[in-house]
């Protein structure tokens, strides 16, 4: 079996996964309070004539399908969802299509800017404490990296506001843009990167805490190897060995956990928004839970959905690319 | 040879067993070096430093949050807006060394209290609600001061010469001093109250001043000039008049309005609590009605008939008997009712909130009740420290139950799938790959958003270990999975599968001993994620909600600058907490991953 035909079943199977999902997610949606008709026709019952009112009523309830069997609700839903049609928020007093756009911006923005900030950071520390293992340098870094993954992402969140925002002020503690701001598009640009610095700082403590310590384990696993040693004993330069011979090896085990912490980075990017009231998808979620916009609730559970499994996606990809060993038969 | 006697008749039940786990496999031979490996694991810990350190603090804590909530009980429900946001201190009864012996009246406030000397100097010591109350306006202002009382973030103060002077809290009124005592009158007795002040002239006239959003006062016909004495609390002012009656100055019903109809006439004294009142009559007996909930009714049977002045304090009485005792009665959560005893008789008794003084004949001050917070108090007036304790509780009763939950789910899944292999293996493990892949915090939130709302608080709680519980089991199932697959191949299995032992039994009580150090370790690092997803679902809103404590709602409140900056002890002590407590079991778990595998230690 070639890699083509393992990545389309593994395709296969985490779509088979994402409909398991959605079925649960489905249920989540049955289980929101409310009659979903009435929201979708939101005020208007106080508009209209009882009758006008009742035929509306009817006709919206036809088309959103509740009279239906439940399996054929699910089918309604699940089509909808994918093709775009995620329902009218409340909230905003739009279609949800149409207001998600902005957040998902901030949000991927934020996150991928602190995926690149742990990435640069945390691969060379991890390398260069695996190849000085046991010095002073090492331990230390190893004393920094448990407590920064120790810590819960808020409380360096509380930490970082009270020393660059309070303390000394240099950082902005909310928002998106300075207020009233105008300016050049790289004014702007600018403005937004200093608005993003302090979340961006935040996350990436928590991240480089783990990725450090994986890297530097993965890099210790594979520098024992004996293909290690005869890299030296050809008299290769040691720079050559740690960052090609080594490195490439110990990339195996640090995909999966990176994948899985960039999915997760996504998740606990909702605590980072309602800290700094950064305007992105976490901070969408929890507004619409509080809102009860469930609308707009669902959709970002979708994102997140979505994302989880594009992970795995990435993952198996990136395994077959890093890996010549993949295991094809399975 | 007693080892061998001991266990010569070796049992074959899963006490045995379970006894055989944790001695190990005991030489049978005294001079075999053999060590058990669940002993060299625990030598190998204990050498570990970093682990060990790790376990003694987790420990502490542990204990702390199990223990300490015994002694200083909670009552989850109670907030007082008085004491909000008191910074952690003990200095509440610290009275001035320049004070001590030389006390000529004392007054008590809110967190703070102050006093004049003999000589009409002014002193004040305690937490200040705000710096304005360090403005005391100077000696040479205000000449000798013979009358001061404290209220909730200001004082009021008279001199001799009868002009009433204000400080602290300005807003609201309160230092616009009536004109006519501005001037100088003859004061009989003033009052700072809860935003408010009053002052009574000799002449039985009441003047009040400042906010009147919470109080009203009215006089009903013929009281005003006509009062001997007044005392007030947050919502009433209750006076004592010239020919013995007590009269609330109200004009609404409320029960302190219902004043025992047997005292009028003759009453001597009147003091009131937050929630009752009290009066005293010229037999010495005390009188107390309202709502007496917190043990305000409960006067000490032994003091009735000697009672010659009583004071109130927010939710207790004290009284000053006619032997130069003072008794105190009702709530004690802060020692409040805890009156020490004198060397000589007692002539004036100050009680203000949580505080008493006494001044005794010569000149000695004694202080009791709230001396402080240790960790200061919340938005609400909850003490800090008594909330961290169970906070810490509540976490790490919802973050153990939730491992118990996924290790049980995590492990039985494992253990059959490894065990069984084929079909039923391929399903678990889809089935757990699906688990994986839902967005654990956000499913979370969106749960117990959905869930949370029409459930009980505790209902919400337990929810919320299940949802914890049932997330994170995946990651223990592959760990099982993995080793039982390892395990099943060996020997001692072929053995008992030969004894016809039940599969059920060969898998969790022949396999499982030997794999158990492997899903302690995975239960120790997902106590400290449990730990931390809860308090962070806690933070954002989305667990365990007020008035419940847990470390990560108590950070709730500190979420904006204004807070990270004043009231810096309402986000670094649950931060501490929490942090020590996740990085300890942290090395804990990593500690415990190196002494099994002595592979990952040379790491």
């Amino acid at each position: 079996m070639g890699k083509g035909r393992y990545l389309l079943k593994r395709l296969l199977y985490i779509i088979f996964v994402f409909f398991i999902i959605s079925i649960l997610m489905f249920f989540i949606y049955k289980l929101m309070p409310g009659d979903p008709v009435e929201i979708m026709l939101g005020d208007s019952k106080l508009n209209m004539k009882p009758d006008a009112y009742q035929a509306l009523y009817d006709r919206t309830a036809e088309m959103l399908g509740v009279n239906r069997s439940l399996v054929e609700q699910y089918f309604i839903w699940i089509g909808n969802m994918l093709t775009g049609n995620f329902g009218y928020s409340t909230q905003y007093k739009q279609q949800v299509a149409q207001v998600i756009g902005t957040p998902m911006r901030n949000t991927v923005m934020l996150n991928m800017l602190a995926m690149v900030v742990v990435f640069v950071i945390s691969i060379p520390l991890g390398i260069a404490t695996a190849v000085r293992k046991n010095t002073a340098f090492d331990k230390t870094v190893q004393v920094v990296t448990i407590i920064g993954y120790s810590l819960p992402s808020f409380i360096i969140a509380l930490l970082m506001i009270f020393v660059f925002a309070v303390k000394i002020p240099i950082f902005p503690i909310s928002g998106v843009r300075s207020p009233g701001f105008s300016g050049t598009g790289i004014e702007m640009a600018l403005d937004t990167l200093w608005h993003m610095a302090l979340p961006v700082i935040v996350m990436s403590i928590s991240g480089i805490g783990g990725i450090t310590r994986y890297v530097r384990a993965a890099m210790i696993d594979v520098l024992r190897m004996d293909y290690i040693k005869t890299a030296r004993a050809k008299g290769l330069r040691e720079k050559v060995v740690v960052y090609v011979h080594a490195f490439r090896n110990a990339l195996i085990p640090v995909v999966t956990i990176a994948t899985g912490w960039v999915v997760g980075l996504f998740g606990g990017s909702i605590v980072i928004e309602s800290v700094f009231l950064w305007p992105g998808l976490g901070k969408m979620l929890i507004d619409g839970l509080l809102q009860r916009d469930f609308a707009v609730v669902l959709t970002m559970q979708m994102f997140y959905v979505v994302l989880s499994l594009a992970g795995n996606v990435i993952m198996d990809i990136a395994y077959t690319i890093v890996d010549p060993r993949v295991r094809l038969e399975n | 040879m007693a080892k061998k006697k001991l266990f010569a008749g070796r049992k074959s039940t899963a006490a045995a067993a379970a006894q055989r786990m944790v001695m190990g496999g005991l030489p049978q031979e005294e001079e075999e070096l053999m060590q058990s490996p669940l002993r060299m694991v625990v030598t190998s810990f204990v050498q570990d430093k970093v682990a060990m350190i790790g376990m003694i603090l987790f420990v502490a804590i542990f204990l702390c949050c199990v223990i300490l909530p015994f002694f200083f009980p909670i009552d989850l429900y109670y907030q007082d807006v008085t004491q909000s946001n008191v910074a952690p201190g003990f200095g509440m009864l610290k009275v001035p060394d320049g004070l001590q012996d030389n006390a000529a009246m004392l007054s008590a406030g809110s967190t703070f209290s102050v006093g004049i000397d003999k000589d009409g100097n002014v002193y004040e010591w305690g937490t200040f609600p705000t710096d304005k109350l360090r403005r005391i306006p100077s000696s040479s202002e205000m000449g000798k001061v013979t009358q001061i009382s404290a209220g909730l973030d200001h004082v009021v103060a008279v001199n001799e010469d009868g002009q009433v002077f204000t400080w602290g809290n300005d807003r609201m009124g309160l230092a616009s001093i009536p004109l006519e005592l501005r001037s100088g009158a003859d004061i009989k007795q003033i009052s700072a109250g809860y935003q408010f002040s009053l002052a009574l002239t000799e002449d039985g006239t009441l003047y009040n001043w400042g906010s009147d959003y919470l109080m009203n006062v009215s006089f009903p016909e013929g009281v005003q000039g006509n009062i001997a004495k007044f005392d007030d609390n947050t919502s009433v002012v209750m006076a004592l008049t010239e020919d013995g009656r007590v009269v609330p100055l109200t004009s609404k019903t409320s029960s302190f309005t219902a004043v025992p109809e047997e005292i009028q006439g003759n009453a001597i004294d009147v003091a009131l609590s937050d929630e009752s009142a009290a009066a005293l009559t010229s037999d010495g007996v005390v009188h107390v009605w309202g709502n007496t909930q917190k043990g305000t009714g409960q006067i000490p049977e032994e003091i009735q008939g000697h009672v010659t002045a009583i004071t109130g304090g927010r939710y207790h009485f004290t009284a000053i008997l006619d032997d130069g005792t003072v008794a105190s009665w009702g709530d004690d959560t802060f020692g409040q009712t805890s009156a020490p005893s004198f060397d000589s008789a007692v002539t004036n008794a100050s009680v203000g909130y949580y505080s008493s003084y006494a001044i005794t004949e010569d000149g000695h001050v004694e202080g009791w009740g709230l001396k402080g917070y240790l960790m200061g108090t919340d938005a609400f007036g909850r003490d800090l420290f008594r909330r961290l304790l169970v906070g810490g509780r509540m976490t790490m009763t919802v973050g153990a139950i939730a491992v118990i939950i996924s290790t049980i789910i995590g492990v039985t899944v494992g253990g059959i799938s490894g065990y069984k292999g084929g079909k039923i293996d391929n399903l678990l493990m889809r089935l757990t790959e699906i688990v994986a892949s839902v967005p654990f915090l956000p499913f979370c939130i969106i749960l117990s958003g959905i869930l949370g709302n029409r459930i009980t608080e505790m209902q919400r709680i337990i929810l919320i270990m299940f949802i914890l519980g049932l997330l994170s089991w995946p990651g223990i199932a592959r760990l099982v999975r993995g080793s039982v697959l390892a395990e099943r191949e060996q020997e001692f299995v072929t053995a008992a599968k030969s004894l016809g032992v039940k599969e059920f039994g060969i898998i969790f009580r022949h396999i499982l001993p030997n794999i158990i150090t492997v899903i302690i370790v995975n239960a120790t690092l997902d106590f400290a994620t449990c730990m931390l997803t809860e308090s962070s679902l806690s933070f954002i809103g989305f667990g365990v909600n007020e008035p419940n404590a847990t470390w990560g709602n108590m950070l709730n409140g500190a979420q904006n600058g204004q807070v990270i900056e004043n009231y810096w002890w309402r986000w670094v002590f649950p931060a501490i907490a929490l942090g020590a407590c996740t990085i300890s079991i942290n090395c804990v778990g990593d500690g415990l991953r190196d002494a099994i595998d002595q592979k990952s230690k040379e790491r």
